[in-house]
């Protein structure tokens, strides 16, 4: 299958600073990527290069185009929701999706009321009348109504409530996701996305540094929990990363059998944040 | 053409104060002018005695004097709107491709599928054709609703208007004039446009002043240099751009034509063109070398507007 995302020695420099290093990437159809980094890691930049909103070097194709020269026609075929804040705010809901349907060739008008009905956003509605809740509601209403094949949300929850974040992802994965389409997402708040995604990418200082799909990450990775008396033993096996809570050491391991860690403590596959914290202050990927 | 309608509405939607309500405004102050000067007349005059005598003695003029100086009134009455027309055009340009970014509403602008030569284009149509052919429609109207606040006002005093003026003038040649100097100029200001443009696609903040400093600053260095070479005071860039306006195809003076004070096309203060309300003369300018070096100034400015727009996002 001809990937959605392919990327050979993608590399974004702002003066001298490396903000994307040659980074190498291929994104098959049909995934929910969590594109997980800290703040500067160069997320957003690696998103806007393959969005076609800035230049880049290295070869890069997203659907078979080159997005910094393609973007519009790229455009019929990616959706994306850069923030919660960038609709226009001067705009009338009605209006909104009048100009959307009159640019965009896969918009539903039909399918975008269906699932503005369930919001409390009504057509007479201006954007800046409405609270950010209800924005990121529009937005998502709008490119779920776009019969699109790539979707990159970037921080698409920032500032919202628990309610609204639950809410999005839940309609985002119940009434779009489906095989044909891919799904490209950074957050912070990785807890709340992490049992919706298929594949996991860590960037970290323009670089990747670890790229795995769910099942291989529950297969490499382990969390041992361990008593103080046993530490040593369990740090004689090369953790990943090591912390303490409430006095019980907690190890954490890149491709140790599950057998020899059993005898020592509990055993857990480890949540995306504490591997993210372990990749990011550990070192090796 | 689908995507290009829709993105005209855009502007015109956010734009509506700008485009809509401001022709509008001027056309009831036009109506609101009239109708207190009939009232002050009134108030002075119970019987409207020195209003009779006026139109008494206007019927008694050939119908050609009333022809001509009933075309004149009607153009005459568009220089507010022209006026307030240019400066709805000149910021509407300036903001057109600033305030997307200031808001940061350009990263949904361009997460549609319009190009980004498409939407400059949608820009600059609405500068130079939506905003002209609105003021326009609210001109006429304008007009139309004062010919008939008139000829109530004639009827009452015992005249006829349409023999007084209503057959006599002729409002069509009037309108299509002005329609014709209006599309005319948006194209003979076009550089100033792509300058606009280009400002608004790069000024970080208060595009106002990118667009009004550079050139001050280039004319003032200019006035200096040519001062100590030559101990005179004349080409310079504020030369060019007063002269680009008193050449300009857009009714804005009166002047001296065949020995009458006449409506002129842009200001009579050189013999480069005609000066006087013709089609003729307004496509004797579109013709012009002037024009053609014009039109190569402005396609530099739109084409640097538009690589700027291409690179444009929110940061």
């Amino acid at each position: 299958m001809t990937p959605i995302v392919s990327a050979r020695g993608l590399t974004k420099r702002y003066g001298r600073t490396l903000a994307v290093d040659h980074i190498d990437l291929e994104i098959p159809p049909g995934r929910i990527v969590g594109l997980v980094g800290p703040n500067g890691a160069g997320k957003t930049s690696a998103l806007k290069a393959i969005l076609g909103l800035a230049t880049y070097d290295g070869e890069l194709s997203v659907l078979g185009k080159d997005p910094s020269r393609q973007r519009a026609a790229l455009m019929e075929d990616v959706c994306f929701i850069a923030d919660v804040a960038v609709l226009p705010r001067w705009i009338r809901v009605s209006q909104l999706i009048d100009v959307t349907e009159g640019i965009h060739p896969r918009f539903s008008r039909a399918r975008c009321l269906e699932y503005l009905a369930e919001t409390k956003v009504t057509l007479d509605h201006k954007v800046k009348q409405l609270s950010k809740g209800m924005v990121a509601q529009l937005h998502l209403a709008l490119v779920m109504a776009i019969d699109a094949r790539l979707l990159v949300l970037d921080e698409p929850t920032l500032g919202l409530d628990i309610l609204y974040r639950k809410q999005f992802y839940t309609s985002l994965l119940n009434d779009y996701f489906d095989e044909e389409r891919t799904i490209i997402i950074t957050t912070h708040q990785v807890e709340e996305i992490e049992h919706i995604l298929t594949d996991l990418i860590f960037i970290r200082d323009g670089r990747i540094a670890l790229q795995a799909t769910m099942e291989e990450v529950e297969q490499r990775y382990a969390e041992l929990l361990v008593r103080p008396d046993v530490a040593d033993a369990a740090r004689a096996l090369g953790p990943l990363y090591e912390r303490e809570l409430f006095g019980r050491h907690i190890f954490l391991y890149d491709n140790v059998s599950r057998d020899r860690l059993a005898g020592l403590g509990e055993l857990h596959t480890p949540s995306v944040a504490d591997l993210f914290v372990a990749t990011m202050k550990g070192g090796a990927s | 053409m689908k995507r290009l309608l829709a993105l005209i509405h855009r502007e015109f939607w956010e734009n509506k104060g700008a485009l809509r309500t401001t022709p509008l405004i001027i056309g009831g102050i036009y109506i609101v002018f009239l109708l207190m000067s009939i009232f002050t007349t009134a108030h002075f005059d119970n019987e409207l005695y020195t209003f009779r005598e006026a139109v008494r003695l206007l019927a008694e003029q050939p119908a050609e004097f009333r022809a001509a100086h009933g075309q004149e009134v009607m153009l005459g009455s568009s220089l507010f709107f022209t006026v307030v027309l240019a400066f709805v055009v000149f910021f509407y340009l300036l903001g057109a491709l600033y305030d997307d970014r200031k808001d940061r509403s350009i990263l949904f602008w361009k997460s549609l599928p319009a190009s980004d030569t498409l939407t400059v284009l949608s820009k600059l149509l609405v500068a130079m054709v939506v905003a002209p052919l609105i003021f326009w429609v609210v001109f006429i109207l304008t007009q139309v609703v004062m010919a008939v606040i008139a000829s109530l006002m004639v009827i009452s005093v015992g005249e006829n208007p349409w023999t007084l003026f209503l057959s006599v003038v002729n409002p069509l040649k009037a309108w299509f004039l002005l329609l014709v100097s209006y599309l005319a100029s948006s194209i003979w200001f076009l550089p100033i446009y792509g300058w606009l443009l280009l400002v608004s696609s790069f000024a970080p903040r208060i595009p106002l002043l990118f667009a009004v400093l550079p050139p001050v600053v280039f004319a003032i260095l200019q006035i200096w240099i040519d001062f100590l070479r030559t101990f005179t005071l004349n080409s310079n860039l504020f030369g060019v751009i007063g002269e680009w306006v008193a050449n300009s195809p857009a009714i804005l003076s009166v002047g001296v034509h065949d020995g009458r004070g006449m409506l002129s096309l842009g200001a009579p203060l050189n013999k480069d063109f005609d000066h006087a309300v013709t089609v003729a003369n307004i496509f004797d300018r579109l013709l012009s070398l002037q024009m053609l070096a014009g039109l190569a100034i402005a396609a530099i400015f739109l084409a640097g507007a538009l690589w700027m727009r291409h690179r444009a996002t929110d940061s």
